[in-house]
């Protein structure tokens, strides 16, 4: 298969080209349709009647007033749902274990427990207010520490398997097991490399802290909600989510349907971050009362819905030991990871797994022991936001780098240099760093930000510096593992590229747009891009897995040149010359030898289809993140590939913190990303912005309050998340790597960056104020107490 | 519940309409006349989606009753590109790559457009302020403001 491009990096037309996005002319005229625009005929609105308490007995419902008002059409509890059963997480000994209405129990604040069709909004919330629920409330942990204490309220007795499980359909030969949960432990992750007693013995400093993070909502600006279309014995479903396959996995198996009879259909998204990956409880309630009523319901979450009862970021406690030599270098480290993962166990075995996977491509740490603990509490559910475990370990690691270095006499710069891994270098589960730009960017970011010459000029004088560093994956080996991408070629010499992965406002179909452009040398405006349709597009890995460009993207182009290499050998038919000497630009077709031959596009796919039985050229491509590799990684191990390339960044920061009043200032944030090479410029600047404002988000000013599992800020005036006017000057430096297995040499950019964001802010307000803050966010008042020595 | 009939031009097309007392702009939007480009994201006059301009004035349609809009005139986002071609506001903001998700992208647009057709020359510190009750979650503003600096400059040259 002719598979490089004869072409130079400098002479390509559209990759590496600040191209503009295929939709923003529909996003700036507000043609845009979002799941929340779509109104289909006879369709009724679905509201969800949620717990007020944390924990409670459900000792009855009333739903006979509700039922008795005009317009309500359906009205369904958890006896109509029993046993149904989903979860981000489901192992053959970790049972899915969330309903999508609450049974005989409530565990958290907002939990479904009734749930009303109606010919209108109006009258579904006047009904499920009529809904009467007698609890016995229960007593309730809110902290994952407390809960881990034998005294405490056990939140989950024994989770029974729904099903085969999720693993078991993809081959785990291994029986499901009821899971006993003690101590409201979740889940447990140990690992150990090398001798970590050891390595604390041949260590000249060792340095020890207890870091703390908070929980911050993903803050997407559409609203959840769905749409549901039940007929036939076939669910169509418009949801506002980040990858239609795991949705559509869960949706068949909780509504008892075969895969292919549901369709998750194409819409925008207004924002995503993490927050809408798995199946939520009115998702699977559209779907089932548009079952019950045989009408398409829509249910769209109010904002305070949206962040009690949808998803939160894991709020994550570190124990952090390190010890280094004299010169710097990395002898032992010992990890405690202790994450709240709420009343369900969401992606809390994964964010324990995840806070160590992030970390081990960072440094050469030769000693390593981690633990890990998911903990059930009686809060809000926690999934996955942007960096997923990063931010959290990251807000830990980095600052006790720093730390330790300056206990060693060294620079923040130096010791990292010192530890930093590097291309070839081969990790403790085998993941090879094939591609590796972390001291480049390390370097280019401290550069650029004067880092040696600023930092420690002005410490605990207000002004300050930091570096942080981070990685992240580009696709891991979870269902459906790999992507296959299709180039239909039309007979005017267009085409149309049809993918699985999803555009959610990452780029992702502008991207492939100008792979297929530029691998069939035809213009951008002649490929038309069909995406996210469960029905209609090829299988590709879920966005929210980070391989949109490094498997999704790749199977695009392996596509395109297959449909090239299609078109090649009809072109030399037709110019008679040998395929192997011909090009395609500017939609011609020519021999690099004899460019006098040439022949546009169009012709050639006129000629396959007109003279050959209609042969219409197709190009398939395949993809996936570690070759070889076939299932996860251990989630109590650790063991096991992961990713097939990890894309690294360092962060500079500039503070100045004012001592009267506490507040920081970001003056100057600068990402050094290697993203492998950025196929589109604007895209990848892009992604590292918005996670630079949202870095600083979670340093300054975002924090979920929960009190006693109830949040007091459900809202955007209280939830304060940076505007236009908290923005410092930001800047993206490219360092590009080119991977051997990434489309055009890419890889992820999507939400490593913004760990490194955190921890350089971090690290520059203790420049600023010579105090370490180990907990966030770090508020005004955290800084005041502080500066004045309370606690 | 009391019913009212209200008069409004959108987009420069008349509307008659009976509307309900507790019926927002916005709802009249959305649901009555199908505007869904004009978007929902709190209900509350948080986020500056909903953005729309009354009589030139940028208001949160969410906040404000249908019947408080009667006999005035609303443009939406959907009126903003005219005879086909897109307003320079709009061009810069897909040529700044100032849109991802696209959700906050309509009620930034109208923001921004009324700064500018009210202040020609505005400064950087005024773009800032002007926007800031639009919210954007994927950006980070940078590429907002940027675009927002070359539509002043188009317009200067219209």
């Amino acid at each position: 298969m002719q598979e490089i491009l004869r072409k130079k990096k400098t002479e390509y037309r559209y990759v590496g080209k600040p191209v503009r996005r295929v939709d923003g002319y529909k996003k700036v005229t507000g043609r845009a349709v979002y799941t929340v625009d779509v109104d289909l005929p006879g369709m009724l609105h679905g509201k969800i009647l949620r717990s007020p308490h944390p924990h409670a007995i459900i000792k009855s419902i009333d739903t006979s007033k509700a039922e008795r008002l005009p317009g309500v059409k359906a009205i369904i509890t958890g006896k109509d749902t029993e046993g149904v059963r989903f979860g981000f997480v489901e192992t053959p000994h970790m049972p899915a274990d969330m309903p999508p209405l609450a049974e005989d129990r409530v565990r958290y604040v907002g939990e479904a427990v009734a749930a009303v069709a109606a010919t209108s909004e109006k009258v579904a919330v006047k009904a499920i207010n009529l809904i009467e629920v007698e609890y016995e409330p229960l007593k309730a942990v809110f902290h994952p520490e407390e809960a881990m204490k034998p005294e405490a309220p056990a939140i989950h007795d024994v989770i029974y398997p729904s099903g085969r499980s999720f693993w078991q359909e993809w081959g785990v030969e291994r029986d499901s097991t009821p899971q006993k949960v003690e101590r409201n432990i979740a889940s447990t992750l140990k690992l150990e490399i090398g001798d970590v007693e050891e390595g604390f013995g041949n260590a000249d400093h060792v340095k020890e802290g207890r870091f703390e993070t908070n929980v911050t909502a993903h803050g997407a600006l559409e609203p959840h909600g769905a749409v549901a279309r039940y007929s036939e014995g076939r669910l169509d479903v418009w949801l506002s989510h980040m990858g239609p396959y795991m949705k559509r996995y869960w949706l068949a198996r909780t509504m008892g349907l075969p895969e292919s009879h549901v369709r998750v259909r194409p819409a925008f998204v207004g924002g995503a971050f993490g927050g809408k990956i798995d199946l939520f409880d009115y998702e699977y309630i559209a779907s089932h009362l548009s079952r019950l009523t045989g009408r398409p319901v829509k249910i769209v979450l109010t904002r305070r819905e949206v962040f009690q009862a949808t998803r939160l970021r894991h709020p994550m406690i570190f124990y952090i030991k390190t010890g280094v030599k004299k010169d710097g270098r990395i002898t032992a480290m010992d990890i405690k990871a202790i994450d709240d993962t709420g009343a369900y166990r969401g992606t809390g075995p994964v964010v324990v797994y995840l806070a160590h996977a992030f970390s081990i491509p960072i440094y050469r740490i030769p000693n390593l022991r981690y633990t890990g603990y998911a903990v059930y509490t009686n809060n809000p559910v926690r999934v996955a936001m942007r960096g997923h475990g990063a931010p959290q370990a990251r807000f830990a690691v980095e600052q006790q780098i720093d730390e330790i270095a300056e206990e060693a006499g060294l620079d923040p710069y130096e010791i990292r240099m010192i530890n930093a891994r590097e291309r070839g270098d081969v990790l403790p589960n085998g993941d090879v760093l094939n591609s590796c730009g972390l001291k480049e960017a390390l370097t280019r970011a401290v550069e650029d930000g004067k880092f040696l010459q600023k930092y420690g000029k002005h410490r605990g004088k207000g002004r300050g510096v930091g570096i942080g560093l981070t990685s992240m994956f580009s696709g891991a080996q979870f269902y459906p593992f790999g992507a296959t991408g299709v180039v239909l070629l039309h007979d005017d010499g267009g085409a149309t590229v049809f993918t699985g992965a999803i555009e959610f406002g990452q780029g992702s179909d502008t991207m492939m747009c100008q792979i297929v452009a530029e691998e069939l040398g035809i213009d951008m405006e002649r490929v038309s891009i069909l995406s996210g349709d469960s029905e209609l597009c090829p299988i590709a890995l879920d966005n929210w897995l980070s391989g949109g460009t490094f498997v999704n993207g790749r199977a695009v182009q392996l596509a395109a040149i297959d449909a090239r290499n299609k078109l090649f050998e009809y072109a030399a038919e037709l110019l008679g010359v040998s395929r192997d000497e011909l090009q395609a630009e500017d939609n011609v077709i020519y021999s690099v030898d004899d460019p006098s031959k040439r022949i546009p596009h169009e012709k050639v796919v006129k000629y396959a289809i007109h003279r050959n039985r209609g042969q219409q050229i197709v190009g398939v491509g395949h993809a996936t993140p570690v070759e070889g590799a076939y299932w996860y990684p251990s989630l109590t191990t650790g063991k096991g590939r992961f990713t097939g390339a990890y894309s690294f960044s360092a962060t500079f920061a500039e503070v100045e913190v004012d001592f009267e009043t506490g507040v920081v200032k970001v003056v100057r944030i600068i990402n050094a990303h290697d993203c492998g090479y950025p196929i589109n410029p604007v895209l990848v600047e892009g992604q590292a912005e918005g996670q630079g404002y949202m870095g600083m988000g979670q340093v300054l000013f975002e924090e979920v309050i929960e009190e006693k599992g109830t949040i007091l800020n459900p809202n955007f005036l209280d939830y304060l998340m940076p505007t236009s006017i908290d923005v410092p000057e930001m800047k993206t430096i490219h360092i590009e790597t080119h991977d051997p297995n990434g489309p055009f040499g890419g890889k992820e950019v999507g939400e490593g960056v913004i760990a490194g964001v955190v921890s350089a802010i971090a690290n520059a307000i203790y420049d600023a104020t010579g105090v370490r803050f180990r907990k966030l966010p770090i508020l005004p008042s955290d800084i005041l107490d502080a500066l004045e020595g309370r606690e | 519940m009391k019913e009212h009939s209200v008069k409004i031009v959108v987009n420069g097309e008349r509307h008659h309409l009976t509307v309900g007392s507790e019926m927002t702009l916005l709802e009249v939007l959305r649901d009555r006349l199908g505007l869904k480009g004009v978007k929902e994201g709190c209900s509350k006059g948080e986020c500056g989606a909903c953005t729309v301009l009354v009589d030139g004035r940028p208001v949160n349609s969410c906040l404000l009753l249908a019947v408080e809009a009667d006999g005035k005139e609303i443009i939406t986002i959907e009126g903003v590109e005219r005879d086909g071609q897109l307003n320079p506001i709009q061009e810069e903001f897909i040529e700044h790559g100032a849109v991802q998700c696209g959700f906050c992208t309509p009620g930034m647009i109208i923001s921004a457009k009324y700064l500018i057709e009210n202040n020609p020359d505005p400064s950087e510190e005024e773009i800032r302020e002007a926007i800031s009750g639009n919210l954007c979650r994927c950006t980070g503003y940078v590429r907002i403001i940027s675009a927002i600096k070359s539509a002043v400059d188009k317009y200067s040259m219209r």
